[in-house]
């Protein structure tokens, strides 16, 4: 294992089968201590299991979890250095709001004068206080989550798992409950990882975020290299709203690749990796990074055009999507800020120039 | 569409039929009842209300001792299939073959109680023999007299019985708890233990103690099984079908069927009250959390 004291989490090699179903397959990564680290990817992929096998809920059947550079995998969840937040249905129904928050402090033997001082603080801490005589049921949805919150925090743990915590809350009060979340976060300085398939949620919260799907570890990163200079095509694809094309390396010079996308040659800043020539390759572009213009309207030097026609365009509240359809058939969408609308100038079967800067595209191997 | 309801009477109907129903079924107990309290007995045409039959039954030594050792052996029952249907109805949970489980636990509710009874017999009388024989062989008088009729063998042939009922009634209660809760304790520290009985025993406590209930019920009905089990003492059951074979319907053996469906409908009963109570509380709680959530 990895020798650094700032290691909170470290997998090696972790998986899971249930029967001939594998769920994880052999990931490995590791989580500085203090971070917000997000598991991100669609559901069934793998990043529950994940988080599971972390606090204990399941055994591997492969690979090594290390928390704190102490090996746990063997440990059942009362006996590691996490708690957890659930996705819901979790608090004790049959005690109160006090209770719940308290239940562990009991465990522990806290003093009783010390268990109501911690709980009050925590409560305050979460925006509940004065909620302590009240039943889970006498609470919405995310008072609960609150409170689930609270009952985790106060044991005082450095390591605090989320699985999907925001998921039964409505879109308003889990945007709020996002922030809250990394404001808890930062004022407790513990390693949070949560759970989620919002990626909208992901990017608000994490310092760190993984793409797990498929039970691999898709790719890793800071939530601005993750979403800007994706490595991986699935990621592209994930993440934000892509255009994604096809085609075969051409040449490759000056520190850029020509692709053959069928109805033009296209130029994409070169990976780190060596690219063969004729290999099969997409790229990736982000929907608000194209541009549409009329045909014979100069972009730049530093840009990629292509033809396309126009489509239509759909408007999103904050965003407009403007469809064009590219002469192979493909459909790419060009969003832009409800304010800067300069799409509308184009009507529908009208022949127009879609372009991107050179640099902002990404090469994903096959 | 037919609507349901459309006319208040339709209702009205359903619940005179039904009441009905009840009533029918529960007619001969309630006669049987009537007449235990006749001073004059079955068939008299004069009633005179009394309680001396049931001061005669209390009085009578032998069924004292039946009702006695009923008792016992619906405690032992008791305290032998609470725990196994309870960890039966934990293991469903788990298994992803529930059907065959299931099926597996309802089994001796298939099997008819002369069949099962008679079986039993037979495999206890070999197996004492068995031991017999392992204790000769060894020459050591360890396994002398292990299942032979008695207590210990009508108490398996009671838990094999009642063990399918307790299951159900347990599994019932339990479908309502969340594994997520017994997760959240681990999470906070508890043993496997602990989360069990401080976070969900408390939700399941009124299907264990309905079980219990229902157990004492069973073991004070059960005849058959009893009878060819239990070796050297008698229950209320036996004694009381010993009764009707040997001398026919006494008044005192309306009083003892009294005394056996009065207990069963006051048990019955107040399981159903504490649980309709409860069914409506537990309503509550599900439509306050099933109320829109709002941002807080």
């Amino acid at each position: 294992m990895t020798e650094s004291a700032d290691i909170a989490v470290e997998v090696v090699g972790l998986g899971k089968n249930y029967g001939a179903v594998t769920a994880l397959k052999s990931v490995s990564f590791s989580i500085e201590s203090g971070k917000y680290y997000a598991l991100l990817g669609p559901s069934g992929g793998g990043k529950t299991t994940l988080l599971r096998l972390i606090g204990g809920f399941l055994r591997p059947s492969a690979g090594r979890v290390y928390l704190h550079g102490a090996e746990v995998s063997h440990l059942p969840p009362n006996r590691r250095p996490t708690s957890m937040v659930f996705q819901n249905y979790a608090l004790f129904p049959h005690m109160t709001v006090e209770r719940n928050v308290a239940y562990g402090l009991k465990l522990l033997r806290v003093p009783a004068g010390d268990i109501r001082d911690r709980v009050d603080r925590m409560l305050a801490m979460v925006g509940l206080e004065g909620y302590n005589r009240r039943m889970p049921h006498e609470l919405s949805g995310g008072q609960q989550q609150r409170v689930q919150l609270a009952r985790s925090l106060v044991l005082e743990r450095d390591i605090l798992l989320l699985d999907e915590p925001l998921a039964s809350l409505d879109a308003r009060l889990r945007k709020d409950m996002c922030l809250e979340l990394k404001r808890i976060q930062e004022k407790v300085g513990i390693t949070f990882i949560h759970v989620t398939h919002n990626q909208e949620e992901a990017l608000t919260v994490a310092d760190r975020i993984a793409i797990i799907a498929d039970g691999e570890l898709v790719e890793e990163g800071t939530a601005r290299d993750v979403y800007e200079t994706p490595d991986k095509r699935f990621t592209a694809e994930f993440i934000g709203d892509n255009n994604v094309l096809e085609g075969a390396v051409a040449a490759v010079f000056d520190g850029r690749v020509a692709l053959d996308i069928g109805f033009a040659k296209v130029e994409v800043p070169a990976p780190p990796a060596p690219v063969p020539t004729g290999a099969r390759a997409a790229f990736s572009i982000r929907s608000e990074l194209l541009r549409i213009a009329g045909r014979g309207e100069d972009m730049g030097a530093s840009w990629q055009v292509v033809p396309a026609e126009y489509v239509e365009d759909v408007y999103l509240g904050l965003t407009v999507s403007h469809l064009v359809r590219l002469p192979d058939g493909t459909e790419a969408v060009a969003r832009q800020m409800s304010g800067e609308s300069d799409g509308n100038r184009f009507e529908a079967g009208q022949e127009v120039a879609v372009g991107w800067p050179t640099d902002r595209a990404r090469l994903h191997l096959a | 569409m037919y609507d349901d309801f459309a006319s208040p009477w339709n209702i009205r109907l359903k619940w005179v039929y039904l009441l009905a129903v009840v009533f029918a079924l529960l007619m001969p107990v309630f006669y049987t009842i009537g007449i235990s309290f006749n001073q004059h007995g079955f068939g008299a045409r004069i009633y005179e209300f009394t309680f001396d039959w049931y001061r005669v039954v209390l009085g009578d030594t032998l069924l004292v001792v039946s009702l006695k050792w009923t008792l016992y052996l619906a405690v032992a029952t008791i305290a032998a299939t609470i725990p196994m249907a309870l960890l039966s109805a934990k293991f469903y949970k788990r298994t992803r073959r529930k059907v065959a489980f299931v099926a597996l636990m309802l089994s001796p509710l298939f099997v008819p109680a002369d069949i099962m009874g008679s079986s039993l017999l037979v495999f206890f009388k070999n197996l004492a023999k068995g031991f017999a024989w392992l204790g000769g062989a060894l020459d050591v008088g360890w396994f002398d007299g292990w299942f032979d009729l008695g207590f210990l063998t009508a108490v398996i042939g009671q838990v094999i019985y009642t063990h399918p009922y307790a299951f159900i009634v347990i599994l019932i209660t339990m479908s309502r708890y969340r594994v997520q809760q017994t997760e959240a304790a681990r999470a906070c520290g508890a043993t496997a233990w602990q989360a069990f009985w401080h976070v969900e025993f408390p939700q399941i406590r009124v299907g264990v103690f309905s079980s219990c209930a229902f157990v004492t019920i069973l073991s004070f009905n059960e005849a058959v099984r009893t009878a060819l089990l239990k070796g050297g003492f008698d229950t209320f059951s036996n004694m009381l079908v010993a009764q009707m074979l040997n001398i026919g319907m006494s008044g005192e053996s309306y009083a003892m069927a009294g005394i056996m469906s009065i207990v069963s409908m006051l048990v019955i009963g107040s399981v159903i009250v504490y649980t309709l109570v409860r069914a409506e509380r537990l309503e509550r709680r599900a439509r306050a959390m099933a109320e829109p959530v709002m941002s807080s």
